[in-house]
C-alpha cells in the first residue's frame, strides 16, 4: 500500500544542515502491524510523518496505492490525510474544550461533504474503544488513557485504511498501554487496518507483528515477529485495580 | 452555507473559551463603536429637528427660499432696491424647473389695534397657498381665498397670541382692527403653534392678502420674500444659480458688488447646523478612529498569541484534513466575529449612552441606520483586516512542527 524509495529528508536550520533521513526504502502492506523504533535522532517520527502526509521528504518516492503523492500539493494531501489516514498523538492533542465526541467528529468537518450520520458513527467509535459512557466528556475530565482512547476514535471515524500513532504510548501508565495496544490489534485483526506507530518502548514493539528498527537516518533491521503478545492477554493479567477490588 | 454556519459556531466556542482574551480584544471596539454611536444619533436628532422644524415653515426639499436683503453684505431687507419686484417673480416662475412661485411682503412690525386694546406685530401680506404650505391650521373661521387677493379685500387673519393679546373675551370673527389707520376685519384665527427653538412667538402675527397688503400698508408693487416651488428637486443647485442669475441682472449689480438678496435651500440650512457641530463631531470621531485602530492592534496583537498558544490544535486540523485556507477562515472568523460582537455591544452601550445624554441635555436623539450600517462595517473591517496576519500565520504553520 504505501511504497516510499530513496527517501531522504534534510532539515536546513539557517546554515546548519541537519539529515535526519538517508534514503529509507520501507513498504508498508494492506493489514501491516509495524513498529518503527530506534533511539532518538534516528528519524524514526520523521519517517512516519512523511508517510503520514504530515511532512515532504527532501527526495525520493512515495507511491501511495500506487500513486506518486510527493508532488501533491498541500490541499490534495490534506485532502488524502482526511480520507484515508488516521492520527493518533503522543499527547492526545484534543481540543480541550469539545467533548470526546465533538473531538471525534473533527475530521468530518473537513471532509469533502459533512456526513448526515456523522454523530452515529462518532458513537460507533467511541463505542468501539469503550468509551460509550464517556460522549459528553471533555478532555478535563478523562483520564489519559480515555484522552488517547478519545484519539483513536478521532482516528477511526472516517474508516480510514491506515492509523499512524506516534508514541501513543508515551504518556501512558501500563494498563492504558495495554489498552490502547489492545484495541489497535483488534482494529488491525478484525477490520484489517494498517497500524503504523512510532515508540521507544521495546516492550510496545513486542505487540506489534514487525519491527523496523531505524539508526542514523537508515534502517538497520526489519523483522517479523511471528508471535506478537496479545495486549488483552498482557491486560488479564496485571493484578486487579484499586478501584475494581472494592 | 452549512459549513460557514459549523464554522461560526466553532468559532464562538473558541472564544468562549477564551472568553479573557475575548472580552480585552472587545474593550477597543465597545469605546470606538459607541462614539460613532453617539455621534450618528445625535447628529441624526438634530437633523431631524431641524427637518421638521424646516417643514413646518413649509420647506421640504422640494422648494427654497428667495429673500430680499443680505444680511451678511450689509444690505436691509426693503431699502430702494433691496425688494423682489414682480419683474423678477414672473422671470423666476418662466424657468423650465420653477413649478410655482409663491411671493410674500413682510411689513415691518406695526401697531394693530381692536377698540381700545392694541398690540404690535409682524404683518404679512401673503398668498392663499401660504397657510397650506406652512402648515398652518386655521382654529377658527377660514383662511384666505383667491377672492380675497383678486379683490384686495381688508381682511385678516390672527395669529393665536394676537387674537388673545386683541380679543381676550369673545370670537374674534367678524370683528373689526385697525392695522396702522387702515380698517380691516377679522376671518379667521391660525391654530397655536407655540414658540420657536429661537423664542420668538410663532403666534404672534397678523395675516392680510398679499395684494391688499401691497395696496395698503407698502404701497409699492414688490415683495420681501418668495418660495420657489420645484419641478425636479435634483436640481436644485442649478435653478438656484438661474435665480441668482436674474436677481443680479434685474438689480443691475455690478461683478464686484455682492447679492443684495438672500437664497435659502433646505441643504443650506443643514449645512449651518452641521457646521456647528461640526467641533464635537471632529473630536469624537479621532476618539473613534483611534481606539477603532488601537482595538484592530489590539485584535492582532491578541490573536497572534493565540495562534501560537493554539499550534496543537492547528495541528491537529492540519492532520484531520484542513487545509491551509481552512485555518486562515477560522482565524478569520472568530477575529471577525469578536469584532462583530465587540461592535454590537459598543452599539448597545452607544444608543444607551446618546439616549441618557439626550434626556439629560434635552437634545433629540434618533436612530441612525448609515451610524448602524457604519458601525457594523467598521468593526467587521476592523476584524477581518487586522485578523489577516494572524490567520495568515496560522496558516503557514507546517503541521509537523505544531505537533511536535
Amino acid at each position: 500500500m504505501i511504497q516510499l524509495r530513496g527517501i531522504t529528508k534534510i532539515y536546513a536550520t539557517g546554515k546548519v544542515t541537519t539529515p535526519a533521513l538517508l534514503g529509507v526504502d520501507l513498504d508498508m502492506a494492506r493489514g501491516d502491524f509495524a513498529a518503527i523504533m530506534g533511539p532518538s535522532g534516528s528519524g524514526k517520527s520523521t519517517v512516519m510523518h512523511i508517510m503520514g502526509l504530515l511532512d515532504r521528504p527532501t527526495d525520493g518516492s512515495y507511491l501511495l496505492e500506487g500513486q506518486e503523492v510527493t508532488g501533491l500539493s498541500d490541499d490534495g494531501l490534506a485532502a488524502l490525510r482526511n480520507q484515508r489516514m488516521g492520527f493518533v498523538f503522543q499527547s492526545f492533542h484534543l481540543l480541550p474544550t469539545a467533548t470526546a465526541l465533538k473531538n471525534v467528529l473533527l475530521p468530518f468537518v473537513y471532509s469533502p461533504r459533512y456526513p448526515a450520520d456523522a454523530e452515529e458513527r462518532g458513537r460507533r467509535a467511541l463505542t468501539a474503544v469503550g468509551l460509550e459512557h464517556r460522549l459528553h466528556h471533555r478532555p478535563g475530565e478523562l483520564s489519559g488513557g480515555e484522552c488517547q482512547r478519545v484519539a483513536v476514535a478521532r482516528a477511526l471515524v472516517t474508516d480510514p485504511e491506515v492509523i499512524f500513532a506516534d508514541e501513543p504510548t508515551g504518556n501512558l501508565d501500563r494498563r492504558s498501554t495495554y489498552e490502547v495496544m489492545a484495541i489497535l490489534q483488534r482494529l488491525n485483526r478484525d477490520e484489517g487496518k494498517t497500524v503504523v506507530l512510532v515508540t521507544h518502548d521495546n516492550h510496545v514493539g513486542e505487540m506489534c507483528r514487525r519491527v523496523v528498527r531505524l539508526v542514523y537516518g537508515r534502517i538497520e533491521s526489519d523483522t517479523v515477529a511471528p508471535q506478537p503478545l496479545d495486549a488483552i492477554a498482557l491486560l488479564a493479567a496485571l493484578p486487579p485495580r484499586e478501584e475494581d477490588r472494592r | 452555507m452549512n459549513r460557514l454556519w459549523r464554522m461560526a459556531v466553532q468559532a464562538l466556542r473558541s472564544l468562549w473559551a477564551e472568553r479573557g482574551y475575548a472580552a480585552l480584544m472587545m474593550i477597543g471596539l465597545v469605546i470606538g463603536i459607541s462614539s460613532v454611536t453617539v455621534i450618528y444619533e445625535m447628529g441624526e436628532g438634530v437633523r431631524s429637528q431641524v427637518v421638521s422644524m424646516m417643514s413646518s415653515m413649509g420647506f421640504g426639499a422640494d422648494a427654497f427660499f428667495v429673500a430680499s436683503g443680505n444680511r451678511r453684505a450689509g444690505f436691509r431687507r426693503g431699502g430702494a432696491a433691496r425688494v423682489l419686484t414682480d419683474k423678477d417673480l414672473s422671470e423666476i416662475s418662466r424657468l423650465v424647473n420653477v413649478d410655482l412661485v409663491v411671493p410674500q411682503l413682510s411689513i415691518s412690525r406695526d401697531r394693530v389695534s381692536a377698540g381700545a386694546r392694541h398690540t404690535i406685530t409682524g404683518i404679512s401680506g401673503v398668498d392663499i397657498h401660504y397657510a397650506a404650505s406652512r402648515r398652518w391650521d386655521i382654529a377658527q373661521g377660514r383662511f384666505l381665498v383667491e377672492a380675497d387677493n383678486r379683490d384686495k379685500r381688508r381682511v385678516a387673519v390672527l395669529g393665536a397670541s394676537t387674537a388673545q393679546e386683541l380679543f381676550p373675551e369673545g370670537s374674534p370673527l367678524g370683528r373689526p382692527i385697525r392695522i396702522g389707520t387702515s380698517p380691516f376685519l377679522v376671518v379667521g384665527v391660525l391654530a397655536a403653534k407655540g414658540f420657536a427653538p429661537s423664542g420668538h412667538d410663532r403666534d404672534d402675527r397678523v395675516l392680510v392678502p398679499l395684494s391688499t397688503a401691497q395696496r395698503r400698508l407698502s404701497k409699492e408693487d414688490k415683495f420681501t420674500a418668495a418660495r420657489v416651488n420645484l419641478v425636479d428637486t435634483g436640481q436644485v443647485s442649478e435653478t438656484v444659480e438661474e435665480v441668482r442669475e436674474i436677481l443680479r441682472a434685474n438689480h443691475r449689480l455690478g461683478p464686484e458688488v455682492p447679492d443684495d438678496f438672500t437664497i435659502v435651500t433646505p441643504d443650506s440650512i443643514l449645512q449651518m447646523v452641521t457646521r456647528q457641530s461640526q467641533a464635537m463631531v471632529a473630536m469624537l470621531t479621532f476618539i473613534a478612529t483611534v481606539s477603532l485602530f488601537v482595538s484592530g492592534i489590539v485584535i492582532m496583537n491578541i490573536m497572534l498569541v493565540a495562534v501560537s498558544e493554539r499550534a496543537h490544535e492547528i495541528g491537529v486540523r492540519r492532520a484531520v484534513g484542513a487545509t491551509r485556507r481552512d485555518v486562515m477562515a477560522q482565524i478569520l472568523m472568530e477575529s471577525l466575529l469578536v469584532a462583530l460582537l465587540g461592535g454590537l455591544c459598543g452599539l448597545g452601550l452607544g444608543m444607551l449612552l446618546s439616549r441618557g445624554i439626550g434626556a439629560g441635555l434635552g437634545l433629540p436623539v434618533a436612530f441612525s441606520l448609515p451610524g448602524f450600517g457604519l458601525s457594523f462595517l467598521f468593526s467587521a473591517g476592523v476584524g477581518l483586516i487586522f485578523g489577516v496576519f494572524p490567520a495568515r500565520r496560522a496558516a503557514n504553520l507546517e503541521p509537523v512542527e505544531c505537533l511536535r
